[in-house]
């Protein structure tokens, strides 16, 4: 009752004039820069972080969660009508919701990635109303060599999940940890790798670095290819979906919403993972799987649901515990700091009306977004009809002043452009970038934690496996590693098979 | 490597194709170096013991594990057929933005953030946006123009002035 009390509150702020129009802004915002390749929801909340100085913090908090969220659904319109992942957790979506348009199912692709983040936004919302209280308590009882397994846990589920070479990935996931022990040691404060420059101190800008790696080496891949944008626009009467499309839809959706959940949860575990995740196990339960690939709505449904059930559950940790889970809450962190607002426990009790206020207005705004998307789908998908030669500029100048705005450094300007240039060349080969930014986030914790824990149990090895929850975790991690290493030498093992064959 | 099928579009007029093979050879190699490079700095930290580790540990496990894998990598690109699948590398358009993307932290200090930004802008509309100057010059002016009265005037936001 006391929620449903508190939430009442949390509407009366964010159905305000004030509170609507930040929430409409956050929402367009965001589904502009969702739409649009080499900008995503971390560089559409840093470019408006700015924007929230001058404002009340819940207002500033609803208008950058408007974005994040936004960005979401605004990524699964062009991954379906272009076959560009407007931001990274679309890149599932591309697979079959492209061959949907292709087959002229534009429309229900669209339609059925729209409910199904409506779904999986309002799912996660409900959990962000009555389990964060006590699933914060539990959190907060796990110690550090739990987080350890949890983090290796969720590096695994990465380098199961990622599409591509899987040592490739894992030589992403180890240079991402490896640069994010760039800075001072957070333990002994020892400078590592700063080479004398009190710039990178603090380590390298995590949004210099995210902008550059995925927003300017898209930008360079694209300019490859800016002739062969062609969009699918689909008219509004046909986004009716079929029966069968709603019944292939529905298991997807539900399962989305919960993997969505968990892996919002999860600190450190990204949006992205969780598209693959959700793809993955569609496939696998599917009665069909060779249709995946070819425009099965059962591989839009679940992993564009999933990736909108992250945006609630990904403010459980932290909202309740003032831990981001992913780096978009990261954004949010710096910005209630800013106003002088703390997360954690004591939010609620504190400052009930920001935490409140905020689950209030992700309702509102989903419905926003349900309403903004499905109409306007034509107007969004002829941004990319402005020549992309001429985004370039406009998309690069924004990400710039975002990035020097967040630390007034030209430092974090140089970080942007060179990590940009190396991103774009190790794409091209095929390297993702998007363990290595997950890694990058995980590292500090992982080391911190790992250290801690060896620390607390005097150098005893035995602390990461001394309870019986981290036990069932690591054996998990352990028959992933031995999955994974087991398809790797037997992938490895047949190809040097199949080239003594040849000889 | 799916981009490495794609065809060089207008954009593509110089492009360095490199063979798959040697190409993933050579970024191994870069790989194994940085991965060299931060090992050798992190053994010069304390390292600890494995009980407790000190702050040279973790980046010395990680650097050795990085140069080990991008070793792994090199050696399969190099047992590859060669002759393969080729990768098109800085299409004119590419190295262009790069240039001018690494040229903007140059000057942005000495020049002014916004006239920085507005060379950039001119540039890349002229030269990969085949903008007329005279439209390329109106149309960064007026761009600038909004970034200045959006960031510096509404929010406040202290971009450097240089020396104007």
């Amino acid at each position: 009752m006391e929620s449903f009390h508190q939430l009442i509150n949390g509407f009366a702020v964010a159905l305000s004039w004030k509170g609507l129009l930040y929430c409409f802004i956050g929402c367009l915002w965001g589904t502009i820069v969702g739409v649009l390749p080499g900008l995503g929801p971390l560089a559409g909340m840093t470019l408006l972080l700015p924007l929230t100085f001058g404002l009340d913090p819940t207002i500033g908090i609803i208008m950058l969660t408007g974005i994040f969220y936004g960005a979401m659904y605004g990524g699964s319109t062009t991954s379906i009508l272009v076959r560009i992942p407007g931001e990274a957790a679309s890149v599932v979506t591309c697979i079959d919701g492209y061959e949907m348009a292709k087959q002229g199912r534009a429309g229900p692709a669209l339609m059925i990635a729209a409910v199904g983040s409506f779904i999986g936004g309002s799912f996660s919302l409900l959990g962000l109303m009555f389990i964060a209280p006590p699933l914060a308590k539990l959190m907060i009882a796990i110690g550090p060599s739990v987080e350890v397994v949890l983090i290796l846990l969720s590096l695994g589920v990465i380098a199961v999940v990622s599409p591509g070479s899987r040592i490739k990935t894992a030589t992403m996931i180890t240079l991402g940890l490896l640069v994010g022990t760039i800075g001072l040691d957070n333990i002994t404060a020892v400078p590592r790798f700063t080479f004398g420059n009190p710039n990178l101190s603090g380590g390298l800008s995590f949004a210099a670095l995210a902008i550059g790696l995925f927003g300017l080496s898209e930008i360079l891949l694209n300019l490859e290819n800016s002739q062969t944008i062609k969009a699918i626009t689909p008219k509004l009467k046909d986004l009716v979906p079929r029966w069968k499309d709603i019944r292939d839809s529905s298991p997807a959706i539900a399962r989305g919403s919960i993997i969505g959940f968990i892996f919002g949860i999860i600190p450190g575990v990204s949006h992205v993972v969780s598209t693959f995740v959700s793809y993955a196990v569609e496939k696998r339960f599917s009665k069909n799987p060779e249709e995946f690939g070819k425009g099965a709505i059962a591989g839009v449904a679940g992993p564009e649901t999933a990736n909108n059930a992250v945006t609630g559950t990904a403010m459980i940790p932290l909202l309740a515990l003032g831990i981001p889970s992913i780096p978009a809450t990261a954004i949010l962190l710096s910005a209630l700091t800013i106003h002088g607002v703390q997360p954690g426990p004591l939010l609620m009790t504190t400052r009930p009306e920001v935490f409140w206020g905020l689950v209030a207005s992700m309702y509102i705004g989903n419905v926003i977004l349900l309403v903004l998307n499905l109409p306007l789908v034509g107007l969004f998908v002829n941004l990319l009809r402005i020549p992309y030669n001429w985004l370039v500029p406009i998309i690069v100048i924004i990400s710039i002043i975002g990035v020097y705005s967040v630390n007034s450094s030209v430092t974090d300007i140089w970080i942007m452009m060179i990590s940009g240039c190396v991103g774009y060349v190790l794409r091209k080969f095929a390297y993702e970038m998007a363990p290595l930014l997950l890694a990058l986030v995980l590292g500090d914790r992982l080391e911190g934690s790992f250290r801690l824990s060896l620390t607390m149990s005097g150098g005893d090895y035995a602390t990461f496996v001394d309870r019986s929850a981290i036990i069932v975790l690591g054996s998990v991690l352990g028959l992933l590693l031995t999955i994974q290493a087991s398809a790797w030498i037997f992938g490895y093992r047949k190809s040097l098979a199949d080239e003594a064959e040849g000889a | 490597m799916s981009e490495s099928s794609n065809e060089p579009g207008r954009a593509g007029r110089l492009p360095l194709v490199v063979g798959a093979r040697g190409g993933g050879i050579c970024v191994a190699a870069i790989l194994a170096a940085v991965g060299a490079l931060f090992a050798w700095q992190a053994s010069l930290l304390d390292l600890g013991h494995v009980g407790l580790p000190g702050p040279g540990f973790f980046p010395l496990v990680l650097a050795i594990v990085v140069t080990a894998l991008a070793i792994i990598i090199g050696v399969e690109h190099w047992r590859a057929p060669a002759g393969g699948e080729k990768v098109a590398l800085f299409h004119r358009d590419v190295l262009i933005v790069m240039a001018a993307s690494l040229a903007v932290p140059l000057v942005f200090s000495a020049l002014g953030a916004l006239l920085a930004l507005g060379l950039f802008a001119v540039a890349i509309l002229v030269i990969v946006g085949r903008v007329p100057l005279l439209l390329a010059i109106v149309a960064a002016a007026a761009f600038v123009a909004t970034c200045w009265i959006m960031f510096e005037v509404l929010l406040g936001l202290q971009l450097p002035v240089g020396p104007f």
